[in-house]
C-alpha cells in the first residue's frame, strides 16, 4: 500500500493510475465532508461539490508542494467548495424537506406525539442552520453520518479536543436556542 | 467523549434522535465517471491553454521590443521595460502568497 505522498509524487509526474487511487481512496471521505456542510436537503449538490473538488486538485497537484498533508488539503478544498456552494443554493427549494426525512426513519406512535416531535425537530433542524459552519459539519457528521470524533477532526483539519469541542459547544448552543423557542430537549 | 452534564446529554440524545436517517453514499460508478471525465478533459484542455498563453506572451515581448526598438531605444532599456513589470508582478505575487500563509498560521 503506497503512502499519500507517494501517490502525489507520481501523480506530479502524470502518472494517471496513482491519480485513480487517490480518487478511490478520497471520493467517500470528500463526499462525506460535502454533504456535512450542505445538509441532508442537497445531496446530488454534495456529488458535484465532490466532482468539482478533484478536477480542482487534477488541475492543480502539480502545484502542490507538501507543505501540509495531501490529506488536509483536499479536505480544505472541499470546505471551502462546499460552503461557496451552499451560499449560493441557500434560497433554493430543497430536493427533500429534513422532516419528512426524519419521519421516514422515525415514526412515532401517535398523531397527536407525531406533530409535536415533527415540531420540535423542525425547530432543532432550523436551530442547527443558525450555528456556524463548522458546527454544523461537526454535527452532522458525528450524529447523522456517525463519524468517529478522530475522523471529524481529520476532515475539518483540527485536532482532536478541537473537534470534541465543537460539539460540546454546538450542543450548548442548541439547547438555549431550542429553550429559547418553547422546547424542551428530554 | 467525556463525561456530559445532564442538559448536554439530553440534547445528545435529541441529536441522536432526530438525526438518524439514511446515510447517503455515491453511486457505485462515480469514481469510474469522474476518472473518464478528468481524462477527456484534463491534459488536452491543460496543454492548449499553456501554449495559448505562451504564445501570446511571447508574440507581445517580440512585438514590443520590435515596437521600442523602431522608436530608437537600445536594447537594455527595452530589456528593462519588459523585464520590469514581470519582476514587479512575480515580487507582488510572491509577498501576497506570503502574507496569505502568514496570517492563516497565526489564525491557526
Amino acid at each position: 500500500m503506497e503512502s499519500d505522498s507517494q501517490l502525489v509524487a507520481r501523480a506530479q509526474s502524470g502518472d494517471q493510475q496513482a491519480f485513480a487511487e487517490l480518487v478511490r481512496h478520497y471520493s467517500s471521505l470528500v463526499f462525506r465532508l460535502a454533504v456535512s456542510i450542505l445538509g441532508r436537503e442537497f445531496i446530488p449538490e454534495a456529488e458535484d461539490v465532490t466532482q468539482e473538488v478533484f478536477f480542482k486538485v487534477y488541475h492543480a497537484i502539480e502545484s502542490f508542494r507538501g507543505e501540509a498533508e495531501f490529506s488536509s488539503w483536499i479536505y480544505r478544498i472541499t470546505f471551502n467548495q462546499a460552503v461557496n456552494l451552499k451560499a449560493r443554493v441557500r434560497f433554493r427549494e430543497p430536493h427533500m424537506d429534513e422532516v419528512v426525512l426524519y419521519r421516514m426513519v422515525s415514526p412515532e406512535p401517535g398523531p397527536q406525539r407525531q406533530a409535536e416531535t415533527a415540531q420540535r425537530e423542525q425547530a432543532l433542524a432550523e436551530c442547527i442552520q443558525t450555528l456556524p459552519e463548522v458546527y454544523q459539519s461537526a454535527l452532522r457528521l458525528y450524529y447523522w453520518l456517525g463519524t468517529g470524533i478522530g475522523e471529524v477532526a481529520a476532515l475539518l483539519g483540527v485536532p482532536e479536543n478541537t473537534a470534541k469541542s465543537y460539539l460540546h459547544r454546538a450542543r450548548q448552543l442548541l439547547h438555549g436556542l431550542l429553550k429559547e423557542k418553547g422546547y424542551s430537549c428530554d | 467523549m467525556t463525561e456530559m452534564e445532564p442538559r448536554e446529554a439530553d440534547i445528545d440524545s435529541l441529536l441522536r434522535r432526530s438525526m438518524a436517517a439514511p446515510i447517503p453514499s455515491l453511486p457505485p460508478d462515480f469514481d469510474q465517471r469522474l476518472l473518464r471525465e478528468v481524462r477527456r478533459t484534463g491534459p488536452l484542455l491543460d496543454r492548449y491553454r499553456q501554449i495559448l498563453i505562451a504564445g501570446y506572451g511571447l508574440t507581445s515581448v517580440v512585438a514590443s521590443a520590435v515596437v521600442m526598438r523602431g522608436q530608437g531605444l537600445d536594447w537594455g532599456a527595452i530589456a528593462v521595460m519588459i523585464l520590469g513589470p514581470l519582476v514587479l508582478v512575480a515580487t507582488v505575487s510572491w509577498s501576497l502568497r506570503a502574507t496569505h500563509r502568514k496570517m492563516r498560521h497565526s489564525a491557526d
